[in-house]
């Protein structure tokens, strides 16, 4: 039997193909599911990769002591136990397991059944070993007379004590590989480099080592005999040394358990050297001996290998953050007198003061999961077998890999588990299932606190301390397996429960009970003996042992999006519903849309980043190995706000890319050339199919200063980042209020540096620069002025191209307008002026001062503008106050000179520039509509917005009108005059901002030309039919207009201020033509500033002006009439 | 206790799910504890994910099984909380007197309730920890004081309890940093009950289970759990106004009758 299965073990070996071709892994192979199941099976740290792997045989000398009985998996000749399987390196560990090994690189996570699926009480990791190369000391190549590759491996074990043990062999480890010779020179070569490095370490091992219980049992007794006075103080092991242990030692045969380990040490290695063979397995099952619990423990659950790693982080950790506070520690002080209350060790100072730095100490190491409830049961049971520094460490590994997720801020993991279990409960007893779900009594109440505490406060301590002996060696599978057990037994009680109160009280008694028997009534002693945990067990492990890690890992692949959305869902109502009172002026659709869209865009930013960070590394040739010993493995995916602790706070790059996701225009003009069709979507979605293509590719986000003036707008701290209330709020105050004041407010304020109302010459071209910018990729239609008349007065129906164009144009122009207005209109900033203007009290206010403090109310500013056209009638219509005297305007006109002086400071005030703005059609059209809904959040681009126009622009509807009916007869060459009467007189900075702003239209425009290639014919015979038109047209002569300047556009191909600054005859001219145009222009218009009255009309006659100009306009009406 | 009450009279009995809801700390336990074994325990166990038990509630008509979930306060077990409040019919959202961010905590429970919970839930919100301040630090006056809080809710409403609690707020001794008048507005608001209560020393605990009791409607108690509160979204809208008048019952008839336990 014995030697059967060994040969069957083998020769499955042998035909496992990856022996054939023994895969020679180098370091940066990375493949993250190989290198954790790797890790996982030999409970390694995560710093740790699988670099070499062979198949080769274990030789173990015979015991002196053959006390074990025959085991399935071993052959015993006559050089001892032999035992075939894989053998591993590390970066710092060789290990040797039995368990056909899967984690080759072809292997998924299904096919990691091989050596989780067969794991009957050995455990993954099997028999072998798992030796940190610092605990090996020498390694020698034995010449065998066959052709055999063999290793000896001489160990460290029990010679790091200073105290010699009598009869003291070293312990030698024989290795046969089994493979071709060069893959055993290659292993080889490995080994010895990683050996060389292990050297590093044997100190770590010694500090380590020493204090192990083991150490002490096996020299313990020898100390005594020896009579050196001093005699060793034991190690710690726990707070059951002072306290006493749970149960009755007695009863537990505490000390014939310690012996067997005791001899179990002497022959197989202890601690860091121990070589697991069937006993080891089988000890463990029976229940650890108190004071070798939390060693073992260590052990097995691989947490003395992360103490090895760095044996000082414990007690370095609780110096440097020592006076600190955090919420986390607050919690667990609220929590420390109320961990195992029950237990005399956590009724005293000792045991509350080693629990509360433990746990404080981890809540620094691990700052994602803090603190969490259970954890501090978890960790006084623990403390109640092991020092401060193994708990500490141990808990490490129990929240990182046994438990991953349970104690996060969301609980995902015990979550994910719960319906793990209840899938398994269904498939193994459909039975129970039903009847739970016919009565609809849910399972997972009763069963979580099952596993987010370990069993610890549902089964007596006694009790539930053999299950964690168990799941430490076997893994999170102990967990399900012991709850399956615990309702296949119960199963026939369960079935009469009707409600989670009777549920849960046949539960209560079953665990109050199970140190009876479970055959009370039987006749055979042997069976009456037997316990009802006993019976636990053996359930759990023989009926249950199908139940593996693999299952357990598919089931939770499974549930884990469910999982997960629903945590999600969750924490994103929770989340937006305590957003507070301002986002109420958002609709719940958009805060929703606010809220996956900032996570998105963290998760994605914050990967992105990770990704950076891994390239840079590997660039400098770091070893992937992580800084941190502790803390959740590397985990590449991207992020998701079930997952636990998310990231709060953007910084200015990560707003960039959730602007470019909201925004048009905040999506950069140079995207990465390799994109194909790249630029079009920002103009093809104009064509109204825009959502698609909108929000197909990635974009790539721009990069603007007023993107910066808004980030720094929103964020309450522009160190820290924006929250996600910062961008619900700063979104709120936009596209909540649907008023266009507030709106032009707002704007306003992102310019005013120093929040005293006024906005410089260089904000002045800042905010223009912004317009443009904001507008550079078309108005989705939101910016329409005249569209609807338009359609109405033109039964052919309008191209949309077309009027878009044209709008974009007159946009430019009404920018160009803008900026000269703002000069014109604008306070000197004398430095007795510096109050502000808001201060009518000052007393050196010239006159010409005077009449712009009256221009301080923003109603007569709006007047005002009319004024110039008092001929007009519809204009008087529009305004309450229409026949203001005209003398007014007059010492306006002078005052703009000094404006333009760039030794005179000026600046604008939130009125003046209200004033401006709202004279002009289009740019009030753009803070009215477009401006707030160029933040594209749950709504529909195009119809909505188009829908969207408020209350406010009716007031203004003549207006308009006149501005359309300037545009028809006069296509502009006003707006490049205007913008260059920013431009000559000032100095060369300024000259600079505004050739920026040049250049962005002209790049716009060649973008407009490309479009506008195929339609040019169409085009041109459509202005040539519009110039006819125009005199049937009365109302609304906008539509000809456009085609003039589109026609213009095409000609050229000029920038769209200068496509703005032709005549009626584009045709006729020439791009340098056009150029040289543009100058003059300039020139002629700070002629016509500097000689205010007629200068001004003058070249604005010959060569027409703005639609949107109501000075000029005025004037246009005036030739007309 | 409570079977032999029962026991006098073959009153229709029923089962009502409730569920305790409040930030940790705040005595969610406690006054389980308090109501279950009119017991208290310093040094309680924190919850994990959520404790349950049951006792019985007397009423002149009729007697009702509290099946309560004492669910874990810890913020990160907020997301286990939708396991334990489904199918509840009632609902205690826990604050501390003395912790201000502990209702804000509330105040977000009952949203959560009140949007995904079942329709027609009944909602008390429960100020507890009023052995720290002054008007629940005497015993004897602290069965008094609570009543008059209530009536003044339900009469002149905006004046008297408010002042009151307001005016004793800088007074020495006195923990209290939510005031009453606060909280019942807040509570009136919602169409919640509300009350202030110590566990510690027994103050109103009772009272709240029994005006719970009683602000459940017949009809959502004869089928028992599960089906109760589903498709019944009519009953819904009036909880409120139910839970008002019944207020007004506990106070005609002495809370300590009304209730066997």
């Amino acid at each position: 039997m014995m030697s059967l299965s060994s040969f069957v073990q083998k020769a499955s070996s042998l035909i496992d193909p990856a022996n054939f071709n023994i895969p020679s892994l180098s370091s940066n192979d990375n493949n993250p599911s190989k290198a954790s199941l790797f890790r996982q099976q030999f409970r390694l740290p995560d710093s740790q990769n699988p670099l070499q792997e062979i198949t080769a045989e274990l030789i173990l000398p015979l015991p002196n002591s053959s006390s074990d009985s025959a085991d399935g998996s071993r052959r015993v000749d006559r050089a001892g136990n032999r035992y075939t399987g894989r053998l591993h390196l590390s970066e710092r560990f060789i290990c040797f397991s039995t368990q056909p090994t899967s984690f080759i690189p072809s292997s998924t996570l299904s096919a990691s059944t091989s050596w989780t699926g067969q794991t009957h009480g050995t455990g993954p990791s099997g028999n072998g070993f798992t030796l940190p190369l610092s605990s090996i000391r020498r390694v020698e190549r034995l010449h065998s007379a066959r052709d055999v590759f063999s290793l000896a491996l001489t160990t460290w074990n029990g010679l790091l004590n200073k105290q010699q043990e009598p009869n003291f062999s070293p312990q030698r480890l024989i290795l046969q590989l089994v493979g071709s010779r060069q893959a055993c020179e290659r292993f080889c070569d490995c080994l010895k480099k990683g050996l060389r490095e292990g050297m590093k370490e044997v100190d770590n091992l010694r500090s380590i080592v020493t204090d192990c219980y083991s150490e002490y049992l096996l020299s313990g007794t020898k100390a005594k005999d020896a009579n050196d006075g001093e005699g060793r103080q034991p190690p710690d092991a726990g707070l059951g040394m002072l306290f006493r242990y749970p149960g009755d030692a007695r009863k537990l045969r505490d000390r014939s358990k310690m012996r067997l380990w005791g001899e179990y040490f002497r022959e197989n290695g202890r601690n860091s050297t121990l070589v697991r063979q069937p006993t080891f397995h089988k000890l463990i099952r029976v229940g650890l001996p108190n004071r070798l619990r939390g060693e073992i423990w260590e052990l097995t659950s691989g947490s003395m290998f992360l103490r090895i790693r760095s044996p000082k982080l414990y007690e370095e950790t609780l110096v440097k953050f020592d006076g600190q506070e955090s919420l986390a520690i607050d919690e667990i002080e609220k929590d420390l007198n109320r961990s195992l209350p029950e237990y005399p060790g956590f009724q005293s100072d000792e045991g509350i003061g080693r629990l509360r730095r433990v746990l404080t100490a981890y809540s620094w190491t691990n700052a994602e999961v803090g603190y969490c409830q259970a954890m501090n049961i978890v960790v006084a049971a623990l403390l109640i077998y092991m020092s401060e520094a193994q708990a500490f460490f141990l808990l490490s590994v129990l929240c990182d890999r046994l438990l991953p997720g349970y104690y996060s801020t969301t609980m995902y993991g015990t979550l994910l588990d719960q319906k793990v279990f209840e899938s398994l409960v269904e498939k193994t007893m459909p039975v129970l299932w039903e009847h739970l779900a016919k009565f609809d009594v849910q399972l997972s109440v009763v069963s979580l606190p099952w596993f987010l505490s370990l069993y610890i406060n549902s089964m007596p301590l006694v009790f539930a301390f053999r299950v964690l002996d168990v799941f430490f060696l076997e893994g999170p599978k102990v967990l399900f397996q012991v709850g399956l057990a615990i309702l296949r037994i119960n199963g026939e009680e369960l079935l009469d429960i009707q409600d989670d109160g009777s549920f849960i009280s046949v539960l209560k008694s079953y665990f109050s009970r199970l140190d009876e028997s479970a055959h009370p009534r039987s006749e055979n002693p042997k069976l009456r003996a037997i316990t009802r945990f006993q019976e636990l067990m053996v359930v759990a492990f023989k009926e249950f042992s199908g139940i593996t890690h693999s299952t357990v890992t598919e089931q939770r692949e499974k549930h884990k999006d469910a999982v997960l959305d629903n945590i999600e869902s969750f924490a994103k109502r929770t989340s937006i519903r305590n957003l507070g009172p301002e986002s109420k002026r958002l609709s719940a659709d958009d805060l929703g849309t606010i809220y996956d869209r900032f996570y998105e865009v963290l998760y994605q930013w914050q990967q992105h980043q990770e990704l950076a960070e891994e390239e840079r590394m590997r660039m400098e040739k770091k070893k992937s190995e992580r800084q941190s010993v502790l803390g959740p493995p590397v985990d590449r995916q991207v992020g998701r706000v079930g997952l636990g602790p998310s990231p709060t706070h953007m910084d200015y790059d990560a707003f960039r890319e959730f602007l470019a996701a909201t925004s048009k225009w905040a999506v950069s003009d140079s995207p990465a050339p390799a994109r194909k069709d790249s630029s079009a979507p920002g103009y093809s979605s104009l064509r109204g199919n825009g959502k698609s293509l909108l929000w197909a590719n990635r974009r790539q986000p721009a990069d603007h200063e007023f993107m910066q003036r808004l980030y720094r707008k929103w964020a309450t701290d522009p160190e820290e980042g924006l929250s996600l209330q910062n961008v619900v709020n700063g979104l709120a105050r936009l596209k909540g209020a649907r008023d266009i004041m507030n709106n032009i407010n707002y704007f306003f304020t992102l310019y005013d540096d120093s929040g005293n109302g006024q906005v410089d010459r260089e904000g002045i071209l800042k905010m223009s620069e912004a317009l443009l910018f904001l507008s550079r990729r078309g108005f989705e239609g939101t910016i329409t002025a005249t569209q609807s008349l338009e359609d109405l007065n033109n039964p052919r129906g309008s191209d949309a191209d077309q009027n878009r164009l044209t709008t974009d144009e007159k946009f430019l122009g009404s920018v160009s307008a803008f900026i000269r207005r703002c000069f014109e209109y604008a306070d000197p900033s004398h430095p007795d002026n510096q109050r502000g203007v808001f201060s009518d009290s000052t007393t050196e206010v010239t006159e010409k001062l005077d009449s712009f403090a009256i221009g301080d109310d923003d109603e007569e500013d709006l007047i005002d503008v009319n004024d110039d056209k008092p001929q007009t009638s519809s204009a008087a219509v529009s305004s309450p106050q229409p026949t203001e005297s005209s003398e007014k305007s007059r010492p306006r006109s002078e005052s703009a000179n000094p404006a333009l002086d760039p030794n005179n400071p000026l600046h604008i005030t939130l009125p003046t520039f209200r004033m401006v703005v709202l004279a002009d059609e289009l740019l009030e059209q753009f803070f009215e509509s477009y401006f707030p809904q160029s933040f594209h959040l749950s709504d529909h681009p195009h119809p909505a917005s188009l829908a969207a126009s408020s209350s406010l622009s009716s007031n203004l509807t003549t207006f308009s009108n006149i501005g359309a009916r300037a545009s028809a007869s006069v296509v502009a060459g006003a707006p490049v005059a205007g913008a260059s009467g920013g431009i000559v007189p000032p100095g060369k900075g300024l000259r600079g901002v505004l050739d920026n702003i040049v250049t962005d239209g002209i790049r716009m425009a060649a973008e407009v030309k490309k479009r506008m290639d195929d339609a040019q014919r169409e085009l041109e015979r459509n202005a040539l039919g519009g110039r006819d038109e125009e005199d049937d047209e009365d109302d609304d002569d906008d539509y000809p207009s456009r085609q003039g300047a589109s026609a213009a556009a095409m000609a050229g191909g000029i920038s769209s201020w200068g496509a703005g600054a032709y005549g009626a005859d584009p045709e006729r001219r020439s791009v340098r033509d056009a150029d040289r145009d543009l100058l003059e222009g300039a020139e002629a218009e700070v002629l016509s500033i500097r000689a205010p009255k007629e200068g001004a009309s003058s070249p604005r006659a010959r060569s027409p002006a703005s639609a949107h100009d109501p000075e000029v306009v005025s004037k246009v009406v005036e030739f007309e009439s | 206790m409570s079977e032999s009450a029962s026991a006098n009279g073959p009153k229709p009995s029923s089962s009502v799910k409730l569920v305790l809801l409040g930030e940790a700390a705040v005595g969610k336990s406690s006054l389980v504890l308090r109501f279950v074994n009119n017991d208290f325990q310093e040094n309680k166990e924190p919850t994990i994910g959520a404790a349950f038990l049951t006792q019985k509630c007397t009423l002149p008509t009729r007697t009702i099984k509290f099946e309560i979930w004492d669910t874990a306060g810890q913020e990160r077990f907020a997301s286990l909380a939708p396991m334990y409040y489904r199918n509840a019919q009632a609902a205690l959202v826990v604050y501390d007197v003395t912790k201000p961010s502990s209702l804000t905590k509330a105040k977000h429970w009952v949203a959560e309730l009140q949007r995904q919970a079942s329709p027609g839930i009944v909602i008390a919100l429960v100020g507890n920890k009023l052995d720290l301040t002054n008007d629940g630090g005497d015993s004897a006056g602290a069965a008094a004081a609570p009543q008059a809080e209530s009536e003044s809710v339900g009469e002149d409403g905006e004046e008297g309890a408010g002042e009151e609690a307001e005016g004793q707020l800088p007074a020495s001794g006195d923990a209290r940093k939510v005031s009453t008048r606060e909280a019942s507005t807040y509570a009136d608001e919602e169409g919640l009950l509300f009350f202030e209560t110590s566990a510690k020393i027994g103050t109103n605990v009772v009272e709240v289970f029994t005006a719970i009791a009683n602000a459940i409607p017949e009809s959502n108690l004869k089928t028992g759990r599960g089906a109760a509160g589903a498709g019944q979204t009519a009953l819904g809208s009036r909880s409120g106004e139910d839970s008002r008048v019944n207020l007004g019952d506990r106070n005609a008839a002495t809370a300590k009758e009304g209730c066997a336990c």
